[in-house]
């Protein structure tokens, strides 16, 4: 079409438009301005935000979180998924609108502090606390600590009595891995099915990779050790001989807990926070520890969130001070083991574990377990997300790939490099 | 007009083409700012909600964004660094063909089972209204259920598909394996578009004139050459809106994909890629807010392109 002086300018105002309103944004992006907090008032609504969607306004936890706000005062509850609650928080905080507490999953922990979205705990004036320095070392970064853990989980190796009967498997002779593969193959020679997991690529693959990477004596520091190929083979194997579903490769712990209660599957490797549903099952679901290459139990990973206080600069006096009450009145010494009993958790200390344990004959074979477990960020602090993310992608490699050696040597490989930078 | 024109200062030649432009340019300004005022709240919109977030996008990938830049507004200026960092990463490549795969194998099944099916209901036969509204239902259900179920029905052990595949005895295929998951989507998506296509071929299908059909009879085309001669010439501007729309839909397309597989494997699609970098989601929970914009951008040039084409090909349909 011919340009017209009329077309050329109106051209022209867009062109000018444009390139005025990508300058500005160039020059802008600054984060919003900072009121230093004005005198500290009351804060009437505390937010509160927790992971537990599948908890709802009428549930008791719910109820048990209301009965936690200060006099003059109530809790406006918000669940979201784990994967979405940093994001969310991340959004919350730029806004200067965050919540006063929140439930954060502890690998996450780290990356938060780093991006400058939580307020170190002697800001908030809350005290460190007793939790077990295994439970407790995600919460700490460069030296300060920004987070009490709630309780713990941890990963265990759950059985169907019925089948291991029938496939004539006594469950205390598996001790290591070679005494594991056997029985599953009995088990699926007497025609059921092996075991279920969770393979689904991102954290919560990682989680249940780990007690069978840690089993095999591989360290997070180098993902790409003949250990580390060693436990990628393992369960790629397990998928190439049908013991465990080739749908691992999507399901998530929930979806392979499902799996596992139709009662065809032998093994499922699976939470803590299932053991009570499970000793209610129509069939007799036992536990035992992990089994590790070798002999003896695997180091299992510490699942659970810390509460955690997000950074405020507006009032930040009052926000904190109602963070400080909510979490001294779920998290303190003497509430530990109500909450944690209304989430299915452990307590984050071992004496009030010890007294939970013993009213709860159910949780018994969870002891050494959760007394072990290793926190995930310990070593690589805010370089744990690269390393999770590298080793979720070997493990989704080594499962498609489906018993090939080469094939899982190759990911493992890739899967280091991924991991350094 | 032109008395008026003669009689001001400086205009002392009417003839002269180079004083007139000067001179009518206040008729101009007068005939044209009543356009714009009517035109302006239109404009304001597009640059509000369509050139500023473009710009916007542009700006963050040129820049370096981490999760803290949310909180600090610190964003250092890299240039075209984070493109060649795009580029030159070992999934860009693959993951482009992987795209290309996924739009065209899809748009040409959808297109095709689509005009299929319109032509067969062309000819109104009893029940055939309901028959095409159950047609509908790919378009009508929740994305989360169709995808779901698509998960289900695909599953490698039990899926209903290795059942019926079984049947003719074909081993069972491992649907949602890293190779496998790009036809697997494809299949998913295919199902989802051909409702779409559907009913815009079947309403175009209807602007055709009949009395075109009962000459060609007369002179004794059969079905196929009617088809070929008639119908698919004149349906050819809806064809190319139909093309066009998919073709943009399909190109950004996330949930399907992302609730069947997360984008793994051969899934990853430049939109899947994006998502997943941009909130941390999927394999990696690590931010990489640049690198979805610089995809994001790529996917824009490459609807922009599509879009040039569509324009060429409606003009020369014109012409």
């Amino acid at each position: 079409m011919r340009t017209t002086p009329k077309v050329r300018r109106a051209t022209g105002i867009v062109f000018a438009t444009v390139v005025a309103t990508s300058l500005a944004a160039c020059g802008g992006g600054s984060a919003g301005s900072s009121s230093s907090g004005s005198a500290s008032t009351a804060v009437t609504q505390i937010g509160f935000w927790d992971p537990y969607p599948q908890y709802d306004d009428s549930s008791d936890w719910a109820k048990y979180v209301q009965a936690c706000a200060p006099s003059g005062a109530t809790i406006k509850r918000t669940t979201a998924p784990n994967t979405d609650l940093i994001n969310n928080l991340t959004t919350a905080v730029r806004e200067d609108n965050a919540p006063d507490v929140v439930f954060l999953d502890n690998p996450a922990v780290p990356e938060a502090s780093a991006s400058g979205l939580l307020a170190p705990l002697d800001t908030v004036g809350i005290a460190a606390g007793d939790a077990d320095a295994n439970l407790a070392g995600p919460g700490t970064v460069d030296g300060k600590t920004y987070g009490v853990p709630i309780g713990a989980n941890t990963l265990g190796l759950y059985y169907n009595e019925d089948i291991l009967k029938k496939a004539g498997i006594d469950p205390s002779a598996i001790t290591d891995w070679a005494s594991l593969n056997a029985a599953l193959e009995k088990v699926t020679k007497a025609g059921d099915k092996g075991i279920t997991f969770a393979g689904v690529p991102g954290e919560e693959g990682t989680f249940q990779f780990l007690p069978w990477f840690w089993g095999a004596g591989a360290n997070l520091k180098d993902i790409g050790s003949s250990q580390a190929v060693q436990a990628g083979q393992l369960v790629s194997d397990w998928v190439a001989k049908g013991y465990a579903p080739k749908s691992a490769i999507t399901d998530n712990q929930s979806a392979s807990w499902d799996q596992f209660l139709t009662g065809k599957y032998a093994f499922a490797e699976n939470g803590s926070w299932f053991a009570k549903a499970a000793a209610a099952e129509k069939f007799p679901i036992k536990m035992m520890p992990i089994p590790s290459a070798t002999g003896g139990a695997a180091p299992v990973p510490t699942g659970g969130e810390f509460g955690v206080v997000p950074v405020h600069k507006d009032n930040s006096a009052g926000h904190y001070a109602a963070a400080k009450h909510v979490i001294d009145c779920l998290l303190g010494s003497d509430k530990q083991i109500t909450t944690d009993n209304m989430l299915g958790y452990f307590t984050a200390n071992k004496t009030t574990r010890a007294q939970q344990i013993a009213a709860e004959p159910v949780y018994a074979p969870w002891t050494d377990a959760i007394n072990g477990a290793q926190g995930r960020t310990t070593d690589l602090g805010t370089d744990y997300l690269t390393t999770s993310a590298a080793l979720s992608k070997a493990e989704q490699a080594a499962l498609n790939a489906s018993g090939d050696q080469a094939k899982v040597a190759e990911a493992f490989k890739v899967a280091a490099q991924e991991a350094k930078g | 007009m032109s008395q008026t024109t003669a009689s001001m200062p400086g205009a002392t030649k009417e003839h002269a083409p180079e004083r007139r432009p000067k001179a009518s340019r206040p008729r101009l300004r007068r005939r044209h700012v009543t356009g714009l005022i009517f035109a302006a709240p239109l404009i304001v919109y597009l640059l509000l909600f369509y050139a500023y977030p473009l710009a916007v996008n542009v700006s963050m990938s040129l820049r370096r964004f981490t999760r803290a830049t949310y909180v600090t507004g610190e964003a250092p200026f890299a240039g075209a660094d984070i493109y060649k960092e795009v580029l030159a990463s070992p999934q860009f490549w693959p993951t482009v063909e992987q795209t290309a795969i996924f739009v065209v194998v899809s748009l040409v099944f959808q297109y095709t089972i689509g005009l299929a099916l319109a032509v067969f209901f062309y000819r109104n036969f009893p029940l055939s209204t309901v028959l095409r509204g159950l047609f509908l239902v790919p378009w009508l259900l929740p994305i989360i259920v169709s995808a779901t179920t698509w998960q289900w029905m695909m599953d490698a052990d039990n899926g209903i598909l290795n059942r019926f595949l079984g049947l003719f005895g074909v081993d069972p295929i491992w649907w949602l394996n890293a190779d496998n998951s790009l036809w697997a989507v494809i299949i998913a998506n295919i199902w989802l578009g051909i409702p779409f296509n559907l009913v815009i071929l079947y309403s175009g299908l209807q602007n055709i004139s009949k009395d075109l059909y009962e000459a060609a009879e007369l002179d004794g085309a059969g079905p196929w050459r009617r088809f070929w001669s008639i119908t698919f010439p004149l349906l050819r501007p809806v064809t190319a809106i139909t093309l066009l729309l998919g073709f943009v839909y399909t190109l950004k397309v996330v949930d399907i994909i992302w609730i069947m597989t997360t984008g793994t494997g051969k899934s990853q699609t430049l939109a899947t890629w994006a998502y997943g970098m941009a909130f941390g989601k999927g394999t990696s929970a690590v931010i990489k807010y640049s690198q979805a914009s610089v995809v994001g951008t790529i996917l824009l040039v490459i609807a922009l392109v599509m879009g040039l084409v569509y324009l060429a090909v409606q003009r020369r349909e014109e012409d």
